[in-house]
């Protein structure tokens, strides 16, 4: 492997790394502080993708449709919370499983009953739209960088409301101590509401910053949240810091086992985790 | 008596009658018999899937490989063009499917809880890619079975696998020796330890007892069961393929057997004809099934608290 080829794949890999690390974080950020596994977490990617698609379809501008994409979606993470996640705070794992589970074929049906089942693609908006020349003969898509730094841009957000506002520290408090918090006179429902919506939003949002990059297909959700699946493991559960390692680890190493053995690159991420979990079975970032 | 509730007896009891006569009025429709066949496969699944999960404590999202692995053995491991001895070859098959467990469990069990969950996820993922990217075992197409094995015992054969209603019974003897391997496992000494460990596991560790082997021979037993439902099924159509082992099919099982009742058992066939049937029913109904069948799970959940199990005996128990 030449060196420019090298640096090539170590950007894309840190690229998908970053798209994974804002999707992880709104997974990891729901179950570390309201302990729910929520399975649907894929199918809001794909509501981002799909309603950037939609809009910028209908405003003809991307960066309209990503703000109203990126509203609705928080908007539906309250709904949901508060119809559904809200009435099983005091159930099992396996009932919150079961929940979203039946939401992930409820999604699956509206997107295609209101979108139907054929692949869409998202143009690159026309700022953004050029590339930038590495050597004579590579050059990297300005989108791509972009990309990335949004995602950087919103991991240091997401970094400073955690460990620097009131919002964070009530999350670190509920993480640690559910009861004290409430018995602090802090309105737990709400924050949890927030959190999920929170959540939701930040899912949503990687799909609209994917949707130029990926084509927006059905079924993109599931095969995005398995992934984020083995993100959260390898840095444990409920770690943002956790999923930031994850995901570029899971990006870098994915995007070189498709180039260095394509026969082995669907399972080499899933090897990775295992040889993790027997190492640290809690993960990378325990707590 | 090892089917200790009123509910579980009447339930069971009404199963097998009428599964016995369900032939007798479908025979001549081979399509149905073929479907309700499907449908008892599945239960064996789900039922062992129930076993570990709401018995032993063991959520796996990864049940599925062993699923597929049955199948896919079975394939593998008999000659092509000749008609094997069924008894033989599912013995065979359901060893070589233990000891996989085996190992898969001595790597699983070291953790627990959630990265449980993940790491079965992750392992039967890894196995699923390594069948689907593999030229040798047919890829994503699969491998197919060209000749049924006979069945025959001693020379004797009462069941011939081409015909769906014989075929039909087979997969019924199945979910009988299932219900029954459970439930004279859990009624057993090494069941109420498995029990007890799940309800306390720093007690019984006190009393002296190694959870670790037992929760290990526990998901060795639930992943055999598992790979003879693989079996069966990959027999039925006459194809094995990666779709078999995919964490949807796991998923699948989880939520038939949280529908039903968890660890209740003789739940998990009702949730497994429960689901199945409303699949069946709203897929005629719309194009847009899918819709339905979500609503009426999250309908479901929000509903009934201890699935529909705990809703029968709320009904039937005094």
């Amino acid at each position: 492997m030449s060196a420019e080829l090298f640096f090539v794949q170590l950007v894309n890999g840190i690229q998908y790394g970053l798209l994974l690390f804002l999707i992880a974080s709104g997974l990891t950020l729901i179950f570390g502080v309201m302990g729910i596994l929520n399975l649907a977490h894929g199918s809001m990617y794909m509501v981002g993708a799909y309603l950037v698609w939609y809009f910028a379809a209908v405003t003809g501008s991307f960066t309209a449709a990503a703000a109203l994409s990126a509203v609705i979606a928080l908007g539906l993470g309250i709904l949901i919370e508060r119809l559904l996640i809200q009435r099983l705070y005091n159930r099992n794992h396996l009932d919150q499983v079961l929940l979203t589970i039946g939401m992930i074929f409820v999604f699956n049906a509206l997107q295609s009953i209101l979108w139907g089942n054929d692949p869409h693609g998202v143009s690159v908006p026309d700022a953004l739209s050029g590339s930038i020349p590495f050597t004579d003969n590579s050059s990297y898509p300005i989108y791509r960088i972009f990309a990335a730094l949004v995602c950087i841009g919103i991991a240091a957000a997401l970094y400073f409301v955690v460990s620097k506002t009131r919002l964070g520290m009530l999350i670190r408090a509920g993480e640690s101590n559910r009861e004290m918090v409430e018995a602090l006179g802090v309105n737990i429902k709400n924050l949890y509401t927030i959190v999920f919506a929170i959540g939701v939003m930040l899912a949503a949002i990687s799909g609209i910053i994917a949707a130029p990059i990926r084509s927006i297909v059905p079924g993109m959700g599931e095969s995005v949240l398995i992934t984020c699946f083995v993100v959260v493991v390898i840095g444990g559960m409920g770690s943002i810091k956790g999923a930031f390692v994850g995901a570029l680890l899971v990006g870098v190493i994915s995007t070189f086992a498709a180039v260095l053995i394509p026969s082995m690159s669907n399972m080499i991420i899933y090897i990775f985790m295992i040889l993790v979990l027997l190492v640290k079975p809690q993960g990378l970032f325990s707590k | 008596m090892i089917f200790e509730k009123r509910t579980e007896r009447i339930f069971l009891a009404t199963f097998f009658i009428i599964a016995l006569c369900i032939p007798l009025f479908l025979e001549s429709n081979s399509f149905f018999v073929g479907k309700a066949t499907t449908i008892l496969i599945l239960a064996i699944f789900v039922m062992s899937l129930d076993f570990l999960v709401g018995r032993v404590g063991l959520v796996t999202l990864g049940h599925a490989l062993f699923y597929g692995l049955g199948g896919y053995l079975f394939v593998i491991l008999t000659p092509e063009y000749e008609a094997v001895n069924f008894w033989i070859y599912a013995i065979y098959v359901m060893c070589v499917s233990a000891f996989v467990a085996l190992v898969v469990g001595v790597v699983v069990l070291r953790t627990s809880g959630i990265y449980f969950i993940m790491i079965t996820l992750a392992i039967s993922q890894m196995v699923y890619y390594f069948f689907f990217d593999s030229l040798h075992f047919g890829g994503g197409d699969g491998l197919f079975i060209f000749i049924k094995p006979d069945t025959s015992i001693f020379g004797l054969s009462f069941l011939n696998l081409d015909n769906p209603t014989h075929f039909y019974y087979l997969a019924l003897l199945g979910v009988l020796i299932t219900l029954l391997t459970i439930k004279i496992v859990l009624r057993s000494r090494f069941g109420r330890i498995v029990e007890a460990s799940r309800l306390n596991p720093a007690r019984t560790e006190a009393l002296g007892y190694n959870i670790f082997s037992f929760k290990l021979i526990s998901y060795v037993i639930g992943s055999t069961l598992a790979a003879y439902a693989g079996l069966l099924f990959a027999l039925q159509y006459g194809y094995v393929n990666p779709q078999f082992m995919t964490w949807e099919m796991s998923g699948t099982a989880l939520v038939m057997s949280i529908l039903g009742g968890m660890g209740t058992i003789y739940g998990a066939i009702l949730g497994t004809i429960t689901y199945e049937g409303l699949q069946y029913f709203f897929e005629h109904m719309s194009k847009d099934w899918m819709l339905f069948m979500g609503g009426s799970i999250i309908l479901m959940v929000l509903l009934l608290r201890k699935g529909l199990a705990g809703y029968l005996e709320k009904l039937l128990e005094k």
